[in-house]
């Protein structure tokens, strides 16, 4: 709020001496028109500006004079010389009042009244307003007036002086490679250094003369969450916060249009009419949450309202209606996808074309306006509960870091950003392939379509294609792909504008640049390249089933290899070893038909090649398929290799599936499946341990501290859209009730949890109340453990 | 008032500029060439520290494409908050014409059509008045190919 009022005391107090001429020409001519509109402006602005401010003593003052000024205006009333001097005395006050706001005094309000009473109508108050016209006057010459330590610049000159600084800068570098060329004296060098030091200083206080307040963007939005909810007739109250988060000018300018459009989205379709919500259960004042805050050089922008969401399904359908997605590409897409669809051009879910929103325009062009600036959007909704919109924008327009990199003999720049990893194509783990004519490489098992650069921009190929480096990107909302270059040149914070419409339309370009060497370079625009090379859409599904078909063939999935206890060397999947531990030989027994390791309190069936030989420890692999556990005693591990389970099969089921090289020695491959059978067969009964589903989605906190707790405590834990999900035998969730549990079988308990000690009740517990929320998981559970 | 307009020789033809557009006029050599721009598009020119993006004007009014010989005169005109340097094959003068724009006569070829907003007259010559916007918009090119 500080930025605030010092602009509105230096834009008063400027107000105000332009209008001291028109005062005193007023006095002469009160019936003058002109002069009578500039001085009602005025006090309309004061009063506008302190309603907003909170300043209620400027707000009576200058709302009484307004109502005056207006009477006049409107013809209701003459002006006479008795007005003239109680409006003179009111902006005196004004003045008064503005420059002990900033200097921090009191001015003594008890002949504010008086002021007022002065403007009505009638002579019998002349004497009385003389009299306290007269005072006024002198308080104001004993105010002090503070010296202003912040001045107002039109933005066209900060922009010169940022050119100005760039080509200062331009010209140091070219000097400096002048002087490193010709070898020149160390005093010239010296004195040259210090020169640069400077204009890098300026430069970089220059570049904060850019930056400004979010509040400038936020400020507008009281007022037009007002108007709209008053003109929807809805109850909407809201809450900003992070105003403080700096910016660039430039890039507030371009979120603005974004975020007005998603408040007026939240407003008009999120939340919903008064009685609608107290039919729903939620209070007729709906919510809307808008607020920045810094995560490292990004700003995150978020809108959070609690309405009624978004329903994917009805997208789809609308979607499917219009023209835009087939039945048969939407049976496909998941959750995330059908939610995004919100963003395609051409589809407004609101039932009907509202002047607020609602044009089938929105949505789309907000998320054009936020990856043109390199920010990216993002969505979440619960249907019923909420939306919640996140921009993610740079900190400034104007650097970028970026790679360089050369094609065609020519240089360009990628946005770092979106830069994954980059690969050479000559490296052992890049394999180049082609597929149905178009580049495919295969990094490490994952397949990615390639755009050569230098090709794709009808460029000559300056090099072979082993040559190739790969980089590998992500563009914001796109899938992964590589783009093969010839050369990768470096890492450079680069000062990028906005490239002209014609280069825009080709659409792989995001802007210029020009580096030290005075040669202007392209920024590519990954997302661009994707589509013009036309691998962001059928491709991407063609390169989904191919993932899922890797996944089934389980190309290459990391093996351990161990040595068995007969000195074999044999190999199983990674993925069924829990861990590897040692175990001391006493909690070993060959009870119940079969050894068995007992450990933690519970039995487990110990499998071996053959008779376990004697000694005082053994290293076994503790493994689960998921529901039963089982450990295989092993000699010692000997590696862990990623391999293709492609091998000779065994004549005979058994333990051994068959025999596959690896480096050039036949390993056997441990049947799995056989051996989990096995130990199915002898009649383990799955695990006496309950099944607890922790519906918590990503929350790391719920994976990180709350899973080994539930475990410690006895229970084993697993995630929604696992195998077994639905055959949980408690629901613990991480949401304080906000969302609905997930589906389960019949007369599930559900536990939740809350991250506020306050707010604690029976079914809701304070997640750090650990005695707390192992009692209420063991009652919670109880009938269910007996029925065991 | 009367405008100022700059003569300059697009594709062989002397035409006017109007002058408040003008930033300057400056000879420049090196441009940085953009793929996969449409031909009006020379490529990239870096005046100080302003990256200018090059028009080659006779591509522009579908007049085949520019002489370049390694370097050119430009004449530098902001549009639309973006810097541009448009060839032109000669600068001639800048003339403050007597008698005000007046509509084009004359059936134009589409390319010329597309640029020019009206005919001046100096010193007994008509000619064609071409106005930047036109001339270095994308939509202008579009449309002639």
């Amino acid at each position: 709020m500080d930025d605030l009022l010092v602009d509105f005391i230096a834009e008063t107090r400027e107000t105000l001496e332009t209008l001291s001429g028109e005062i005193v020409a007023w006095e002469a001519a009160p019936s003058d028109r002109t002069r009578l509109d500039v001085i009602f402006r005025f006090v309309h602005t004061v009063k506008g500006s302190c309603g907003f401010l909170n300043l209620p003593r400027l707000e009576k003052l200058s709302h009484a004079a307004e109502d005056v000024l207006a009477d006049c205006r409107a013809d209701r009333r003459q002006p006479d010389e008795a007005l003239v001097t109680a409006v003179l005395a009111i902006i005196d006050r004004i003045a008064e009042l503005t420059n002990a706001l900033e200097s921090g005094d009191s001015v003594s309000d008890h002949d504010d009244a008086a002021l007022i009473a002065a403007l009505a109508q009638g002579g019998g108050q002349k004497t009385q307003q003389d009299e306290h016209a007269a005072p006024t006057a002198v308080v104001q010459a004993q105010t002090a007036r503070g010296i202003s330590r912040s001045i107002r610049l039109p933005v066209d000159l900060l922009d010169r002086m940022m050119a100005g600084v760039s080509d200062m800068v331009l010209a140091r570098n070219d000097l400096a490679r002048r002087l490193r060329e010709s070898g020149v004296d160390p005093a010239i060098d010296a004195a040259f250094e210090r020169l640069s030091l400077c204009i890098g200083e300026m430069r970089d206080s220059i570049t904060r003369t850019r930056m400004a307040r979010i509040e400038n963007l936020f400020s507008a939005l009281p007022r037009m969450v007002r108007d709209l909810s008053a003109e929807l007739g809805k109850q909407v109250t809201l809450e900003i916060d992070g105003g403080d988060v700096e910016l660039d000018r430039e890039m507030i300018e371009m979120i603005r249009d974004p975020l007005t459009h998603i408040v007026r989205n939240a407003i008009d379709h999120g939340i919903e009419m008064p009685a609608d919500r107290v039919a729903a259960g939620k209070p007729a004042f709906g919510r809307l949450r808008v607020s920045a805050r810094q995560a490292g050089n990004q700003i995150a922008i978020e809108a959070v309202d609690d309405g009624r969401g978004i329903d994917a399904e009805r997208l789809v359908e609308k979607a499917i209606a219009n023209g835009i997605l087939t039945a048969e590409k939407a049976a496909t897409m998941n959750a995330h996808a059908k939610l995004h669809l919100i963003f395609a051009a051409g589809l407004s879910t609101a039932k009907q074309v509202t002047s607020i929103s609602g044009r089938g325009v929105g949505m789309d062009v907000v998320r054009a306006n936020v990856e043109r600036i390199g920010g990216i959007v993002e969505i979440d909704s619960k249907v019923g509960s909420g939306l919640r919109l996140s921009m993610k924008v740079p900190l400034t327009l104007t650097i970028i870091p970026a790679l360089t990199v050369s094609a065609g003999g020519r240089q360009f720049a990628i946005p770092r950003s979106a830069i994954e990893e980059l690969i050479r194509v000559s490296s052992a783990s890049a394999r180049l392939g082609e597929l149905g004519g178009a580049k495919m490489v295969n990094i490490r098992g994952r397949r990615l379509p390639v755009v050569v650069l230098a090709p794709f921009l009808a460029l000559e190929s300056q090099c072979e294609e082993h040559e190739l480096t790969m980089v590998v990107l992500k563009p914001a909302g796109g899938d992964h792909y590589a783009l093969a270059v010839e050369e990768v040149n470096d890492h450079e914070e680069l000062v990028v504008r906005p490239a002209a419409p014609a280069l825009m339309a080709c659409g792989v370009y995001a802007g210029t640049t020009l580096p030290d060497n005075s040669h202007p370079m392209l920024l590519l625009d990954p997302a661009g390249i994707a589509q013009a090379a036309g691998i962001n859409t059928e491709d991407r599904m063609a390169e989904e089933v191919e993932q899922t078909i890797e996944e089934i063939a389980d190309e290459r999935a990391p093996t351990l290899l161990f040595r068995d206890l007969d000195g074999k060397e044999r190999a199983i999947r990674l993925a069924l070893v829990e861990r590897i531990e040692e175990v001391s030989a006493t909690f070993t027994s060959f009870s119940a038909g079969r050894m068995r390791l007992a450990q933690e309190g519970r039995i487990v069936p110990l499998m071996s090649c053959c008779t376990l030989p004697e000694a005082e420890k053994y290293r076994v692999l503790r493994m689960t398929d998921g529901t039963s556990n089982i450990a295989y005693a092993i000699s010692e591990v000997v590696d862990i290799v990623p391999m293709d389970f492609m091998f000779e099969r065994a004549i005979d089921p058994g333990l051994i599936a068959g025999v596959a090289l690896v480096e050039g020695r036949p390993v056997e491959i441990i049947d799995s499946f056989w051996l989990f059978a096995e130990a199915q067969k002898e009649g383990t009964a799955p695990d006496r341990e309950l099944l607890c589903l922790l519906a918590a989605g990503d929350d790391p906190w719920a994976r990180q501290v709350l899973t080994p707790l539930l475990r410690s405590g006895g229970y084993r834990v697993i995630f929604p859209n696992t195998d077994g999900a639905d055959q949980a035998d408690v629901v613990v969730m991480c949401d304080e009730g906000t969302t609905e549990p997930p589906a389960t079988a019949d007369e599930v308990p559900v536990i939740r949890l809350t991250a506020h000690q306050d707010q604690a009740e029976p079914d809701l517990v304070y997640r750090y109340d650990r005695a707390g929320l192992l009692e209420t998981l063991r009652t919670r559970t109880e009938r269910r453990r007996r029925a065991r | 008032m009367n405008h100022l307009y700059l003569i300059v020789t697009i594709a062989g033809h002397r035409v006017a500029l109007p002058a408040a557009t003008v930033e300057s006029v400056v000879e420049i050599d090196g441009i940085e060439p953009v793929p996969l721009v449409a031909p009006h598009v020379a490529g990239l020119f870096a005046l100080r520290s302003r990256v200018m993006t090059v028009i080659d004007s006779a591509a522009a009014v579908g007049a085949g494409r520019f002489d370049w010989q390694g370097q050119a005169e430009a004449v530098i005109a902001n549009c639309d908050g973006h810097g541009y340097a448009i060839l032109v094959e000669n600068v001639d003068d800048v003339v403050e014409p007597g008698v005000p724009v007046t509509q084009t006569r004359a059936v134009m070829s589409p390319g010329w059509a597309r640029v020019s907003c009206g005919t001046i007259e100096v010193d007994g010559d008509a000619l064609l008045v071409v106005d930047p916007d036109a001339l270095v918009s994308i939509n202008s090119f579009a449309k002639a190919a």
